[in-house]
């Protein structure tokens, strides 16, 4: 056969079970060259998952396995796992164009030696598919122990909600799997790797990741920051020095930063990391930024900063203070190579209103400044007005009263529900004694003798317009005045970047004006980020933006263009639904732990913290409800344990376009699910299992290495089959026989004997349909064997109180009527259902169905295998129910058609 | 222990997953072993078979230079292939390496012993060493192959294997015993479950054959002689009983079909007026129309018996055990054929379990629809028939109704016959075709090699292997086609070395190896003008009845020489110690 050159392959086969492997072997034999596609990350399909197999009773693994190894290592064979089919449509010539997918394993199967390190590594544990559930596999896994290839991948359905909507790139969920699995320095070290400021960010930080956890919509979300508290508690008392030190310098680039908050600090850590000279240079006093002075210590105490500063400072960053920058100019002419802009917001913003200017009014960030320093204002007694509704206002008010304010009216233009604050924080406010005032916009400081005295507000009826634009209204007869000392105005944030108006490029509102994904300005050199550049934010985001800058400065720096790569590498965020969907309905109800905070006439006045750190028990409880949303949770271990290094997070999907002659689909079939007989039990009652279930609990690779009922593992003694679950059952849309379940019922009641000789076994039946060669002969020896048969449909099951259960059945030959018997176990003989995938993958709809949504034979008498599409095949059960021996059959049937198509039209290679 | 000095041995031991572990302690059969000479290292693993483990035996056979390996896990017939191929990946003749069977032999014989069995193991797997020590690289013999197969049976299952096999370039001889090709489907009418006509299918089939350059269909032809070897068969065909047809075929299919039970006289009233077969009742059906009669007579009811000549474990002479598989659906199709036909017919069913299985349960949904009454009855107390007036009775025990008795007067009593082996016995000796129990055409697995027989290159296929639908006997008769084309497509065939061999110093010709060998591979031969023994290696089997009986001793088995059995018995015998 020579070779043409139009196809890739001579068939695409789809699903490599017992019928894509026999196709395949039997049209390689023959010198076709064959792609086999399968989805999961092993072939084997689910014969090699069976125990043994009817009715021979042999291994069902010994009868697989050399079939996989066979077809692994066909040299017309190309085995492609973990792979699927987008679409395929037909060409106009008969050849048939191909969209492949190749998801990402996450490790490297060249490298793999399927040594399974990274299996015990893993911190995430997932029902096992491959054990029917009734175990839990990790994230990163091998399918079975006899897979072909027996190579490890990572499941990671997606990033887990709380790590997608870090702006700074921390993964909660990994190191939360990490405090899970009791691996405390792990999981700080973990986040260390995305965020050098966990001190701060476990007081101070919002945690939008707590808004999106998706336990939230059950019980409560999980407290990570509270979590965070913990891990970093523990690590800061056991490690009060960092346990790295400075890193190799990889080059002799040096960088400034300007601004020492939580973007500069960032920024400067990043760059540090990757071997470059640092100075971050800082107008005051000491380093921190917003955390240093703008945050009140019983919210971010200071000690904790000045650990989470030495992160960065241990790794040889110098921190120069007292030093206002005023050119970048300059900086260039010292010879720093690049400079990052983070001078943060340092300033109040002003409003024109009459007597502004009195003394007596205060500026939001000058008086929280002063409030961190040594010379903190005095404002014993007096009464003080806050102006605004952020957190800086409620940071200022509540400030004023552990300063001893006699009062302290906090008064905003928004409604109680437009505050910009927190609401918790508000209400922590309130408790305090802050008075709120909504709706309120100020007209006028009193004057008396050019000391204010006094506020006048007139009521603000909106604060937004129709647009959603600030854009406030007032009622002007509206009017309410307090009575002064001190007026603190909190009304916004402005940056401080006037100094450097000449050098780059400033918005109206002050900000640098600087490429939002690279932060590099006008002027190459020049990074801004941090609120320089976005205006007020979170420390969160700005610890990303000095992520963010100093991987674009390395990029810079190394000369490689800036659009060579994208700075966020997340994988999609995983659907939150499909989370809930298969968390199990009966998860333990476990409320979430309500954060202690100390009696609050303890804290009101006090600048010390008032939250307290999460025992271990409260954290390892908190840690256990997450639900590992997007199954990997990066946590990183394997990475670390993997002596291959073959783990790569940057892995993604593959799309690949091909031509092939043939197409032949083997995508198999999908098993009732028995919760769709809420009758039955099966999801409810632990001891009602089903069919597959039993034969994992029985095959050579069995999760238990024992028969045991799930509830209490102790041995059934008494165990009824179902039969008939989901299959000539019109409730549940299935009219017809699934072929395979009287059979492997009788095969399992037959081990079951053998391994529980003293368990009795009663299988419940409409028709025992042993048609098979040599099939009522197995009939006939199970009964032999001493298994009851009871012709009888099966109703209902109750769950007795000691988890027996209650089997309510129609006594069709004893006397009529119904019945009850007592089981201690319950199988379940679930039927066989189509799978959907097969025949969406034809867009036009060319691919026909018959009335069972199977993929349809057009002539099943006499062209098994054909389908609606001429050059398309199905084999085995994709076509309808079959038992090994007829899918065998029928797939070989089937190659036969391939050949032959492959003759007629030429397209064989 | 006679050993080649300096082997380099690799030996493997299988869990088996616990097959083989849970009843033979594998880590001391490794330590054991380990002490031999010839042995360089010894691993148990949980799956040898594994593609995982393959790799890291192909790594250490490369690493270690290993000459030769011994893998103890299960029965050569599911891995030898398996291992052999492993061995060439890894560099290593694949005769140097010996499987040693501690499942089968070992832990599946002796449940009871856990330490005999290990015992055993330990026996078995020196004789391995044993054996492979003194191993030589063999190569494989080549065969060209003829890409020709020959069809017996001109049925469904052989029509459409020959237009299958045509299909892919492969042409065929199809022989037919019978004047007419066809089979037992030509006569037939609907056929379920789609409802084309038998005669029509056969008609459509036997036109697209005989429209093939490819395909020779010899009706009135007999195999009467079969000789050569897969890829190479030479066949004499008898054609009209006067003409000799010789053919050269690689392979061949057969697909003689099946009979259909014919009762006992009086079993079930089988013979009395009125009581025929499935068959019988599927003609009568195929020629009505408008009025539906039987002998002239109006049938107004009808009652069917199941699982006539199936299921028959109650029976003491020669019972058929095995379920016919067709016959129930065989009998609600001919049920809504008649409500089709004359809806106010009644008809009861007396079966012992529906089997409709699969899509085929539509079937009996329908007739239950059409008003088809269904009664069970069991083996032991089957239904008595019964004439009286003209007019027939069944007296059943209906379990369905607690077993009530019920009688039922009908017109017809039609017996949902099985089907039975065809006895063909000149076939099965030219053929040398294999019987199971059944009595059927038996294949070597159900699973591995469900249309393969133990004779390579010869093909069972359709009914001849075990009752079947239609669809069922097309299927597995495309599967062997399949095979037959996996067989032929690449031209030659490679074939065992691990045959006899004729030391011609040794061989003085008395011809005692032609006497017994029964694959007549000993041809005599003159060498050096000394008249000897030579044996044709591709028509033998390596069975070796010729070694034993050549008084000079002069024939070995490559891969079992003497000095090797010797070396295995030596080892066999040794203490476990």
């Amino acid at each position: 056969m020579g070779r043409n050159s139009n196809v890739d392959y001579d068939a695409l086969i789809v699903g490599a079970g017992i019928a894509g492997m026999e196709s395949a072997l039997t049209l390689g034999d023959m010198g076709f060259r064959v792609l086999l596609v399968e989805k999961e990350s092993s072939i084997g399909g689910k014969m090699i998952l069976l125990s043994k197999v009817f009715p021979t009773l042999d291994c069902s693994s010994c009868i697989s396995t050399p079939k996989m190894a066979a077809t692994a290592n066909h040299p017309n064979i190309k085995v492609l796992t973990f792979s699927e089919i987008d679409a395929v449509s037909k060409n106009l010539d008969g050849t048939f164009l191909v969209n492949l997918r190749k998801n990402p394993k996450f490790i490297d199967p060249v490298k793999c030696t399927g040594c399974a390190q990274c299996e015990t590594a893993c911190t995430v544990a997932i029902a096992d598919e491959f054990n029917s559930d009734l175990i839990a596999r990790r994230a990163a896994y091998i399918a079975f122990p006899q897979a072909v290839p027996k190579k490890a991948v990572i499941d990671r359905k997606g990033t887990s909600p709380c790590s997608f909507t870090c702006p700074a790139g921390v993964k909660p969920h990994g190191y939360i799997a990490l405090v899970r699995a009791g691996k405390y320095d792990e999981a700080f070290r973990l986040h260390l790797e995305d965020a050098p400021l966990p001190g701060c960010l476990s007081r101070a930080c919002y945690a939008p990741c707590e808004d999106e956890c998706t336990r939230g919509q059950l019980e409560g979300p999980l407290p990570i920051r509270a979590i965070k508290r913990f891990m970093v508690d523990r690590y800061y008392i056991e490690h009060p020095e960092p346990e790295y030190g400075i890193p190799e310098k990889l080059n002799v680039k040096r960088v400034a930063v300007v601004g020492s908050g939580p973007a500069g600090l960032s920024a400067a850590y990043f760059l540090a990391r990757s071997g470059y000279s640092v100075t971050v240079f800082e107008s005051e006093s000491e380093p921190g930024g917003i955390m240093r002075w703008g945050i009140p210590s019983y919210r971010l105490p200071k000690d904790i900063l000045a650990r989470d500063i030495k992160n960065i400072t241990a790794l040889g960053v110098k921190i120069v203070t007292g030093t206002r920058v005023s050119s970048t100019q300059k900086m260039k002419e010292d010879g720093f190579d690049a400079v990052f802009m983070a001078v943060g917001n340092t300033g109040g913003r002003r409003i024109s209103i009459p007597g502004e200017d009195l003394e007596g009014i205060v500026d939001c960030m000058d008086f929280l400044k002063s409030c961190n320093s040594d010379d903190r204002p005095d404002v014993n007694g007096k009464k003080v007005v806050v102006i605004g509704g952020g957190n800086v206002a409620i940071d200022c008010g509540r400030s004023a009263l552990r300063l001893g304010a006699n009062e302290v009216q906090l008064v905003c233009l928004e409604s109680n529900d437009e505050m910009p604050a927190h609401k918790w924080e508000i209400q922590q406010a309130v408790d305090e004694g802050v008075a709120i005032n909504c709706s309120w916009g100020p007209k006028a400081v009193s004057d008396v003798g050019g000391k204010a005295t006094g506020a006048e507000f007139v009521c603000c009826t909106s604060v937004f317009d129709t647009s959603g634009k600030f854009n406030p209204s007032f009622d002007e007869s509206k009017r309410k005045s307090f009575d002064a000392d001190i007026v603190i105005m909190a009304v916004g944030l402005l940056p401080n970047t006037s100094p450097f108006s000449s050098e780059v490029e400033l918005n109206r509102n002050g900000t640098i004006n600087a490429d939002k994904e690279t932060l590099q300005t006008a002027e190459p050199w020049i990074f801004a980020g941090g609120d320089a550049l976005t205006g007020p934010s979170m420390i969160v985001k700005a610890i990303s933006q000095g992520k963010r800058a100093a991987y674009y400065i390395d990029h810079y720096l190394q000369g490689m263009p800036m659009n060579s790569c994208h700075f966020d590498e997340r994988l999609p965020m995983v659907d939150r639904e499909a989370v809930l969907s298969r968390t199990p309905g009966d998860i333990s109800d476990r409320k979430p732990v309500s954060l202690k905070l100390k009696p609050i006439n303890e804290w009101a006045r006090s600048f010390g913290e008032y939250e307290s750190t999460m025992t271990e028990n409260e954290a390892l409880y908190s840690a256990n409800r997450c639900l590992d949303c997007g199954g990997c949770s990066q946590c990183r271990q394997c990475v670390a344990a993997c002596p291959a290094d073959a783990i790569s997070f940057d892995m993604r999907t593959e799309l690949e376009d091909l031509t092939v002659g043939s197409v032949m689909l083997s995508t198999g079939f999908d098993i009732f699910n028995a919760a769709n007989k809420p009758a039955l039990g099966c999801g409810r009652f632990p001891n009602v299992i089903n069919a597959m279930q039993m034969d994992r609990i029985l095959a050579p690779t069995r999760p238990y290495n024992a028969v045991i009922r799930p509830s209490d593992g102790k041995a059934p003694s008494n165990i009824a089959f179902v039969l008939c679950t989901g299959s000539r059952d019109q409730k549940v849309n299935n009219r017809i026989c699934s072929r395979v379940c009287c059979m492997y019922s009788l095969k399992q009641a037959q081990l079951l004997m053998g391994a529980l000789p003293l368990a009795d076994i009663t299988i419940y039946y409409i028709d025992i349909r042993a048609f098979g060669k040599g099939y009522d002969e197995f009939y006939e020896q199970a009964k032999g064997m001493g298994v009851y048969f009871v012709k009888g449909k099966v109703a209902r099951i109750e769950e007795t109180t000691d988890q027996n259960l209650g089997v309510f059945y129609e006594d069709i030959e004893g006397n009529g009527g119904t019945r009850r018997a007592e089981h201690d176990l319950v199988v379940l003989s679930v039927g066989v259902l189509p799978t959907q995938g097969a025949l969406c993958l034809f867009k036009d709809g060319s691919l026909k169905a018959d009335p069972f949504s199977y993929i349809d034979e057009v002539d099943e008498d006499l062209e098994p295998g054909k389908t609606s599409i001429d050059g398309v095949f199905v084999a085995g059960t994709a076509a309808g129910a079959r038992d090994i021996p007829d899918s065998i059959l029928h797939s070989d049937a089937a190659a036969a058609q391939v050949a032959a198509y492959l003759k007629k039209t030429g397209k064989a290679s | 222990m006679m050993e080649m000095p300096g082997r380099k041995l690799g030996v493997y031991i299988c869990h088996c997953g616990g097959n083989i572990s849970d009843y033979v302690n594998v880590e001391r059969v490794a330590d054991v072993v380990e002490g031999d000479p010839s042995v360089v290292t010894v691993k148990t693993n949980i799956f040898t078979c594994s593609d995982a483990t393959q790799q890291d035996m192909i790594a250490e056979i490369q690493e270690k230079k290993l000459d030769g390996i011994v893998i103890a896990s299960c029965s050569p017939k599911l891995h030898l292939n398996t291992f052999r191929a492993m061995a060439e990946r890894a560099g290593l003749n694949p005769y140097q390496y010996t499987q040693v069977n501690i499942r089968e032999q070992c832990s599946w014989a002796h449940t009871h012993s856990k330490d005999a069995a290990t015992d055993k193991a330990i026996k078995l797997v020196r004789a391995g060493i044993a054996r492979t020590g003194l191993s030589m690289p063999l190569k494989r013999l080549r065969v060209e192959t003829t890409p020709a197969a020959l069809v017996i049976g001109a049925g469904v299952a052989g029509l459409r294997a020959a237009l299958a096999l045509s299909d892919m370039g492969i042409s065929v001889h199809m022989i037919e015993r019978a004047g007419q090709p066809g089979g037992m489907i030509s006569k037939w009418g609907k056929m379920f479950p789609n409802g084309k006509k038998g005669s029509e299918i056969i008609d459509s089939l036997i036109k697209k054959v005989r429209e093939r350059e490819n395909i020779n269909l010899f009706t009135d032809a007999n195999i009467i002689e079969k000789s050569g070897n897969v890829g190479k068969f030479s066949v004499k065909i008898s054609v009209n009983s006067k003409e000799t047809i010789s053919l050269t075929v690689g392979g061949i299919i057969v697909a003689t079909g099946f009979e259909p039970y014919i009762p006992k006289d009086g079993e079930f009233g089988f013979r009395l007026d009125g009581v025929i077969t499935l068959p019988e009742y599927e003609e009568l059906l195929a020629q009505s129309s408008g009025s539906f009669k039987y002998k002239g007579r109006d049938i107004k009811t009808v009652a069917y018996i199941y699982c006539v000549g199936s299921r028959e474990h109650c029976k003491e002479d020669n019972p058929h055990l095995y379920c016919s598989r067709y016959c129930c659906t065989g009998a609600v199709h001919a049920a809504v054929c008649t409500g089709d036909l004359n809806p106010g017919v009644h008809q009861f069913h007396l079966f012992r379990d529906m089997r409709t299985y699969g899509k085929y349960e539509m079937l009996y949904d329908q007739a239950l629809k059409q008003g088809s009454i269904f009664l069970r009855y069991e083996e032991n107390e089957p239904p008595q028939v019964t004439s009286e007036d003209g007019r027939l009775k069944v007296k059943v025990k209906d379990r369905l109704t607690g077993g009530e008795e019920i009688e039922i007067k009908t017109d017809l009593v039609v017996l949902v016959t099985g089907m039975v082996p065809r006895a063909n016995a000149p076939l099965v000796n030219v053929l040398k075709l294999p019987i199971g129990k059944d009595g059927f055409f038996n294949e070597i697995h159900p699973k591995l090699k469900p249309v393969e027989t133990v004779i390579d290159g010869l093909f069972i296929a359709g009914a001849a292997q075990g009752p079947k639908t239609l669809s069922e006997s097309v299927a597995s008769s495309m599967a062997a086609s399949a095979k037959v084309a996996a067989l032929l497509l690449k031209g030659y065939i490679d074939l065992e070395p691990l045959v006899a061999k004729v030391d011609p110093d040794l061989c003085t010709w008395c011809g005692a190896c032609e006497q017994t060998c029964p694959y007549g591979a000993v041809q005599r031969i003159t060498c050096d003008g000394k008249e000897i023994a030579m044996i044709n290696p591709v028509l033998c089997k390596g069975e070796g009845g010729c070694v034993p009986v050549c008084p000079q001793q002069a024939i070995g088995v490559e891969g079992y020489t003497n000095s090797q059995v010797e070396a295995m018995i030596d080892a066999l015998a040794m203490e476990v110690a």
